[in-house]
C-alpha cells in the first residue's frame, strides 16, 4: 500500500470525527439508562476517539509538505525571477540618472566651473540606493 | 520634401511604439488586493499549537491536576510552520507580480537628462533646447515600449508557469486552515461538550452551579465557533485569489481587453469585501 496523502488522512480524520460524535451522542441520549461504569467507559472511549481524530488532522497538515514540496519550489523560483526582472527594470532608470550625472560633470569640466565639478563628482560618488 | 517625410516617419514610430506600451494596472491592482487578502493570515487568532495547548489545558482541568502538567505540541508546531511556509511562498509571488506590473516601473524620467543636454556647454557642440526635448520624448517612448513589451512577455510567462503550482499551494493552505484546523476546533467542541455534559447532568450539584456550567459551556462554544467563522472567511479569500489568478491565466493573451480587466476588478472587489467582513468579524 502506498503512502497516504494529506487529503486522504484529512478524510480519515473527518470519518473518525463522525464516529466520535455518534459515540458521544449515544452516551448523551442514554445517560439515564447507562450504569455509572458504562457511562465512564463510553466517556473514555469517546475521549480517546477524539484524541486520535485531532492527531489525524495534525498529521494531515504535516503531510501537506510532501504534496506541496514541488509547488513550493516552482513558486519560489518564479518569485526570484520576478524580483530579478524588477531590479533590471528599475536599473534602466538608474542608468539614465547616472548618464545625466556624467554629462553634468562633462559640462562643468568644459566650462571650468569648479563648484559644479565638485558637486557633480559628489553626486557620482553617492552610492546607488 | 524631405522634412514632411521625416515627420511622418516620427509619427509612425510614435504610433507603433505607443501601441506597444501596455497598461498593466489591472494586473497590479488584482495582485495588490490578493496581498491584502492573503495577509489576513497574520491576524488569524488560532493555530495548531494554540489548539494543542488549549486541549492540554482542558485535560488538566478535567483531571483536576495543576502539578507537573506538560504539553507536548511538537507535531502541531510543525503543522504551523508548514502552513506558514506555504503562506509566505504564496505571498512572495504576489509581491513579485505587483512589483513588475507597476506602470511607474517603466515611466522613465528623462527630464534631468534633457535639461542637462539642452543647457550644457559641450565645446563646439551646441544643441537647441526644443530639439533636445523632442528627441528625448521620442527616446523615452521607445525605451518604454521596449521595456513594456519585455515586461508584458515576462508577466505572461510568469503567470502561465505559476498558475498550476499556485493553485496547489492555495489549495493546501486552505486544506490546513479550513479543513484541518476547523476540524480540530470541531473536536475541541466535542471534548468540551463531553466535559460539561456530566457536570450539568449531575443532580448532586445545585441548580445555580449547573446553570453556571451551562453558561460557561455556551460561552466556550461561541468562542470556538467565532474562530471557525474567521477561518471560513479566510478560506473564501483564498478561493477568490485562486479564481482571480485562474481568470488571469485563462486570458493571458488578452491582457489589454476590457473583459479581463472587468473580471480582475470583480475579484479585487470581492477580496476587499472579504477583508472588510474579516475586520468586522474580529
Amino acid at each position: 500500500m502506498g503512502k497516504l496523502t494529506a487529503e486522504q488522512v484529512k478524510r480519515l480524520a473527518d470519518n473518525f470525527a463522525h464516529m466520535a460524535n455518534a459515540l458521544g451522542n449515544y452516551r448523551y441520549e442514554n445517560f439515564e439508562r447507562l450504569t455509572k461504569e458504562n457511562n465512564q467507559f463510553l466517556k473514555e472511549l469517546h475521549a480517546k476517539t477524539l484524541a486520535h481524530t485531532t492527531e489525524l488532522y495534525t498529521q494531515s497538515a504535516i503531510l501537506v509538505m510532501d504534496d506541496a514540496a514541488s509547488s513550493l519550489e516552482h513558486i519560489d523560483s518564479i518569485t526570484l525571477e520576478t524580483q530579478q526582472l524588477y531590479k533590471k527594470l528599475v536599473g534602466v532608470q538608474k542608468i539614465l540618472d547616472r548618464a545625466t550625472s556624467v554629462l553634468t560633470l562633462a559640462s562643468a569640466i568644459i566650462s571650468l566651473d569648479t563648484k559644479e565639478i565638485t558637486n557633480s563628482v559628489k553626486k557620482l560618488l553617492t552610492p546607488e540606493s | 520634401m524631405q522634412k514632411p517625410l521625416s515627420h511622418n516617419f516620427v509619427l509612425i514610430l510614435i504610433a507603433t511604439t505607443l501601441a506597444s506600451c501596455v497598461n498593466l494596472k489591472h494586473v497590479g491592482e488584482f495582485s495588490e488586493s490578493s496581498i491584502e487578502g492573503i495577509e489576513k493570515f497574520n491576524t488569524l487568532s488560532y493555530s495548531f499549537a494554540k489548539n494543542c495547548t488549549d486541549e492540554c489545558l482542558h485535560k488538566s482541568i478535567a483531571a483536576l491536576k495543576i502539578h507537573n502538567q506538560t504539553c507536548l505540541c511538537t507535531a502541531d508546531k510543525k503543522a504551523d510552520s508548514i502552513t506558514a511556509l506555504i503562506y509566505h511562498t504564496t505571498r512572495g509571488y504576489f509581491y513579485g507580480l505587483t512589483d513588475i506590473s507597476k506602470n511607474q516601473l517603466t515611466n522613465y524620467n528623462t527630464d534631468e537628462l534633457t535639461q542637462t543636454l539642452a543647457t550644457g556647454e559641450f565645446g563646439s557642440l551646441s544643441l537647441k533646447e526644443a530639439d533636445v526635448k523632442a528627441y528625448s520624448s521620442i527616446s523615452t517612448i521607445i525605451l518604454r515600449a521596449f521595456t513594456d513589451g519585455y515586461r508584458r512577455k515576462k508577466i505572461k510567462e510568469y503567470v502561465t508557469r505559476a498558475n498550476e503550482p499556485l493553485q496547489t499551494l492555495l489549495h493546501f493552505l486552505d486544506l490546513n486552515l479550513s479543513g484541518n484546523l476547523i476540524g480540530k476546533l470541531e473536536v475541541q467542541k466535542s471534548s468540551i461538550k463531553s466535559f460539561y455534559f456530566d457536570l450539568i447532568a449531575n443532580t448532586d450539584l445545585s441548580v445555580f452551579e449547573r446553570t453556571k456550567f451551562t453558561e460557561d459551556y455556551y460561552e466556550q462554544i461561541a468562542a470556538l465557533t467565532a474562530k471557525q467563522e474567521e477561518l471560513a472567511i479566510y478560506s473564501e479569500v483564498l478561493k477568490t485569489i485562486a479564481d482571480g489568478h485562474n481568470a488571469l491565466y485563462n486570458n493571458i493573451n488578452k491582457l489589454t481587453e476590457d473583459e479581463i480587466k472587468g473580471q480582475l476588478a470583480i475579484h479585487g472587489t470581492q477580496l476587499k469585501n472579504l477583508a472588510h467582513s474579516f475586520n468586522i468579524n474580529k
